[in-house]
């Protein structure tokens, strides 16, 4: 579903934010992509719906080479790729429902089209009896909620989320988790950036490292750190499917 | 912000409208002068009236040639006792000192020399004269105002453009969270654009009708006294009311609206 092979990526100010990464992520799968800040986490997510081109190496995505696309072709890749942030991107004078459907008809689509797909994913992120509401009048969590209805309520194979959790309290954060590992049980392929230990190590996914633009580790039911020293052993780093 | 793109726009309209009603008035002025230059044909004392006359019809059968009239000597003296009357006494002209002559006038300023080295070639033709000078001169004036008209005309329009530019940037500016929302969720480039291009377009056509409406006050208060004021300038009042006038500066108000704003929402979405 996900492949990068020998990408770099190095801004213009020279700061190298990728090195020579090679990853394959299957299709159907939750994975947590971590390290400390400026690691290159955002970064890589970026490469993956082409908000950034690498500087070096090969990004396919569902059988796209988004490396090589044409501009005009990226608006339907983003339609295949949800993206969610931590400061969630509403907007501030559209409700729940507007916020959703916004990202439906943008791309085109037909009001009926809209009337049937919102009502489906409030329902599906249990935002359905507050979708007249505005961000402002939401908590921390009902408004990442929203942004996720937003990512998937164009039927994406993909959900790429950068620090999801980053503002939210403990509640809240597993409210999100939650609703994330029902989405990827859906068959939607979930990649989360996190600096989030407790939630990384209580889902026991699989968890890649990054440090200094470069993969460290990468683990099937892995932790945040590496491995949990206190409770078992590290767990050998298992091979990478396609 | 609005204001200050439409307000920009009526200027620049206004000023084109100006220019171009300016340019119009000149141009007027300089066809009526030229259209007036005529070449004096004065004969020899030894043609006759039926030469003179079968010289006017050849003279009337090349192309180039709008009109030839025959002036015989007496009614050349007529004419000069009416043009100088006041200023010197004719009554001391005791014969008629003046020869036959012809006035040609042609249907191309341009073709004023050509046609008077023609003439000149004539056996029974003793002297061809014309205003050489003012002819050459007011061609080249009349070009240069072609030229700086043009120039003008773009500079105006691309500074027009520069600040709707601006403005729909500032625009593009207070909506880029919106913009960057529609980026993400897969919207076209064109979709995003055209409220932006729009918002140029109608930018461009309120200021340009907004200028022709000031143009049409003008044309009602202002003209009737310069023409009142300047008698010998032939003013074409009716020009700025017509329709195609009109439409033509709506047209590059709203063309300059347009490329400006496709321009400036471009290179953000570039970005």
């Amino acid at each position: 579903m996900i492949s990068l092979r020998g990408v770099s990526l190095v801004y213009a100010n020279g700061t190298r934010a990728l090195d020579a990464i090679d990853l394959e992520i299957a299709k159907g799968s939750f994975v947590f992509l971590v390290g400390h800040s400026g690691t290159g986490k955002s970064s890589l997510l970026r490469l993956l719906y082409r908000e950034q081109l690498p500087t070096r190496g090969e990004v396919t995505v569902d059988g796209i080479r988004v490396d090589r696309l044409r501009r005009s072709r990226v608006p339907l890749l983003r339609r295949n790729v949800g993206v969610v942030f931590q400061d969630f991107k509403l907007l501030n004078d559209k409700t729940v429902w507007e916020n959703v459907a916004f990202a439906l008809q943008v791309t085109g689509a037909r009001t009926k089209d809209v009337m049937r797909q919102v009502p489906r994913v409030l329902d599906l992120v249990g935002l359905s009896h507050k979708s007249r509401m505005f961000p402002s009048e939401l908590s921390g969590g009902e408004q990442q909620r929203t942004a996720i209805a937003r990512a998937l309520v164009n039927n994406p194979k993909i959900l790429l989320c950068d620090e999801p959790t980053g503002n939210l309290d403990p509640a809240n954060t597993n409210e999100v988790m939650e609703l994330l590992h029902r989405i990827n049980l859906k068959g939607t392929t979930v990649l989360i950036a996190t600096h989030n230990a407790l939630v990384v190590d209580r889902m026991r996914r699989r968890v890649i490292r990054l440090e200094d633009g470069k993969i460290v580790a990468d683990e099937e039911r892995g932790y945040y750190l590496a491995g949990p020293p206190s409770r078992e052993a590290p767990a050998p780093a298992p091979a990478q499917s396609a | 912000m609005q204001f200050t793109a439409i307000g920009t726009v009526t200027v620049t309209i206004l000023l084109l409208g100006g220019f171009l009603f300016t340019r119009d008035t000149l141009s007027t002025v300089g066809d009526e002068v030229l259209r007036k230059i005529e070449i004096s044909v004065f004969l020899r004392d030894s043609a006759t009236p039926a030469d003179a006359r079968r010289l006017a019809a050849a003279l009337s059968s090349d192309p180039r040639v709008k009109s030839v009239a025959y002036i015989p000597k007496a009614l050349g003296l007529r004419e000069m006792r009416e043009r100088l009357r006041g200023q010197i006494d004719t009554s001391l002209l005791t014969s008629n000192p003046l020869p036959d002559a012809l006035r040609v006038r042609v249907v191309d300023a341009t073709q004023v020399p050509a046609v008077a080295a023609k003439i000149r070639k004539q056996q029974m033709v003793a002297s061809v004269e014309f205003a050489a000078d003012s002819v050459q001169k007011l061609l080249r004036i009349s070009d240069v105002l072609g030229r700086i008209g043009l120039a003008v005309v773009l500079l105006l329009a691309f500074t027009a453009a520069i600040i709707i530019s601006n403005t729909i940037r500032l625009t593009v500016f207070a909506r880029r969270r919106e913009i960057a929302i529609m980026q993400l969720v897969g919207a076209s480039s064109i979709y995003i654009r055209l409220p932006f291009i729009f918002e140029g377009f109608l930018d461009g056509v309120l200021g340009a009708a907004l200028a022709l409406g000031f143009l049409e006050l003008a044309r009602l208060q202002l003209v009737p006294k310069l023409a009142a004021a300047l008698p010998f300038i032939p003013m074409h009042l009716g020009k700025i009311n017509q329709g195609a006038f009109a439409l033509e500066l709506l047209v590059v108000g709203a063309a300059v609206g347009i490329v400006a704003s496709w321009l400036s929402v471009g290179r953000y979405l570039r970005a």
